[in-house]
């Protein structure tokens, strides 16, 4: 009996364990959270904390941000990080490149996804001012810089002075100068951008970033076609089209391509060609 | 010298035996494994991380050996009597110092380098599963760290002989060992914290400013050892550098050590 009692207790209890965890985790991700809260310790203070190990500390801190990123892709709402979330994931990749402002992948991220769908061009190039400070062999951040006060911010000779400057580090394309100079005609923005992109296609080996910029790259394309179909039909016509239909009436235009992001191209006010979609 | 170098051997055997050692290196080993598995995740700098880990690894198995395998060497001694036997044959109390800071000084080179060609081996993996990801890589940095962790443990184990001389018990020695630890790999940063503290928006009185400059020339500065990032990225270290760092570390040890067996000296056993 003495040694048949353990065995049994041990066996009776292993199921209550089982379905104890999963019932006690499931309790866990129901407990009111701390939402709405956006703070990370700041980099002097975690980089007193991590001790010696300032650059695990940051790898650990990128990999977090990168987890919950990589989480809320199964949400359904949109749009699907909420303003405090993507203030978080600044934080934590600024925290990142704090302890370790060589380490690339968090400007990389930066980059991918601050600003387009996160909409903070700002934030994201003053990291990757940091980034390029810090990185000075490299020229893709100074030309990430470049490309957000192009295209997000409409400072043209600020971009153009970024891509200077990425110009004359190691590895740099050569057609960065001549995208400076064309920059700083503000015309043809749309067709410098997807210079811009298929750059950034070409320097870019993960998948998932790959199909994302592709995905931008073709919305843009649909764009600048249908940017320069407005501009035959001024020059047959001699007016702006009011909607994107009457190209179609007048014959300029077989059909309006479609917006990968799922929206609708429209012309605006200003006569600029727009999508319901944001791009986003 | 004879005598010193007995001691020695008797103190490195016994870490060896210690079955803390097998503990330590299987929890390095399996860190090392994870090596792989975390360095999949990464998109970019797959090198970096790898050899941020592997470093890491080391540094961190170091410093148990020291805080749990070093500290009983000698606490044991005290703790158990038996150094009325060592004492009572013709070794003097320096020696006896001496000879223990040899044999545990040995038993950190032992330790560090089988932990060491563990993780070279580690990185060398990744480095074969992401050949492309290893732009700014190179191994001398990454030696180069190896060694200058190693003089920063056997500087910490000098400071726990110092603690040893003292402390009534092991505990106490291991408290303030990891304190020591602790402030020493922050100081520097600490320092520069407080003589700059609006970079965080907190307020510093001038009393902590001075407490905090004072520590910085009492306790070692081990963060002077710490080049793991520098090794990461494959970032120049001058020779000066080195130099100037081993100097430090040399002196450092020598000035605890002799600290140690002066206060030991003294001590008086019950």
């Amino acid at each position: 009996m003495q040694r048949v009692l353990p065995i049994i207790l041990i066996l009776l209890l292993l199921p209550i364990h089982v379905s104890i965890i999963s019932k006690v985790t499931e309790g866990k991700k129901l407990l009111p959270k701390g939402e709405g809260t956006s703070y990370v310790l700041p980099p002097p203070i975690l980089k007193i904390m991590a001790l010696e190990f300032d650059g695990l500390a940051s790898d650990f801190l990128f990999l977090q941000g990168l987890v919950f990123f990589g989480s809320t892709s199964e949400r359904k709402e949109r749009p699907r990080l909420k303003e405090w979330e993507w203030r978080w994931f600044y934080n934590i990749l600024n925290a990142s490149t704090g302890l370790d402002p060589y380490f690339f992948d968090p400007y990389y991220v930066a980059q991918a996804h601050l600003t387009w769908e996160g909409n903070m061009p700002r934030e994201t190039n003053t990291l990757l001012e940091k980034g390029s400070r810090y990185r000075d062999w490299e020229w893709m951040l100074p030309f990430y810089i470049g490309f957000n006060h192009f295209y997000f911010l409409q400072e043209n000779e600020k971009a153009a002075f970024y891509l200077m400057d990425a110009s004359k580090r190691q590895g740099a394309p050569s057609l960065l100068p001549q995208l400076a100079a064309r920059l700083m005609y503000k015309a043809n923005r749309t067709e410098n951008a997807i210079i811009f992109l298929q750059e950034m296609i070409k320097r870019t080996d993960d998948d998932a970033l790959k199909k994302m910029y592709e995905t931008r790259l073709n919305a843009l394309k649909g764009i600048l076609f249908l940017e320069r179909a407005t501009a035959v039909y001024q020059d047959r016509f001699g007016r702006r089209p009011e909607r994107l239909d009457d190209m179609i009436t007048k014959n300029v235009i077989r059909e309006i391509p479609k917006d990968p992001y799922g929206g609708e191209f429209y012309i605006d006010k200003d006569g600029t060609i727009k999508t319901t979609s944001e791009l986003r | 010298m004879t005598a010193i170098w007995a001691i020695a051997v008797i103190t490195f055997k016994e870490g060896i035996r210690n079955r803390a050692i097998y503990g330590i290196s299987i929890f390095a080993l399996l860190l090392l494994g994870a090596n792989l598995l975390i360095s999949s995740m990464i998109m970019q700098e797959v090198g970096k991380v790898a050899v941020d880990m592997a470093l890491s690894t080391v540094s961190f198995a170091g410093l148990l050996l020291v805080l749990f395998v070093g500290i009983n060497l000698m606490a044991k001694d005290l703790d158990k009597k038996t150094i009325y036997m060592v004492l009572s044959r013709p070794i003097s109390r320096p020696q006896y110092i001496l000879g223990k800071f040899f044999g545990m000084a040995l038993l950190i080179l032992a330790t560090i380098s089988i932990l060491s060609i563990f993780a070279i081996i580690s990185i060398f993996m990744v480095k074969l599963s992401y050949p492309g990801y290893f732009s700014r890589f190179s191994w001398p940095p990454i030696l180069l760290a190896i060694s200058f962790i190693t003089i920063s443990l056997i500087l910490l184990s000098a400071l726990t002989f110092l603690f040893a001389s003292f402390s009534s018990t092991s505990f106490i020695t291991l408290i303030l060992t990891i304190v020591s630890y602790i402030i020493g790999q922050s100081i520097m940063d600490v320092k520069a914290l407080v003589e700059a503290p609006q970079a965080v928006g907190i307020q510093v009185s001038p009393v902590t400013v001075k407490v905090v400059q004072a520590a910085y020339y009492i306790f070692p500065n081990l963060s002077i050892f710490d080049i793991k990032l520098q090794a990461a990225h494959g970032l120049p270290i001058s020779l000066s550098y080195i130099f100037w760092a081993v100097s430090y570390g040399a002196v450092y040890t020598c000035l605890t050590i002799i600290l140690a067996s002066i206060i030991f000296r003294r001590r008086e056993f019950p």
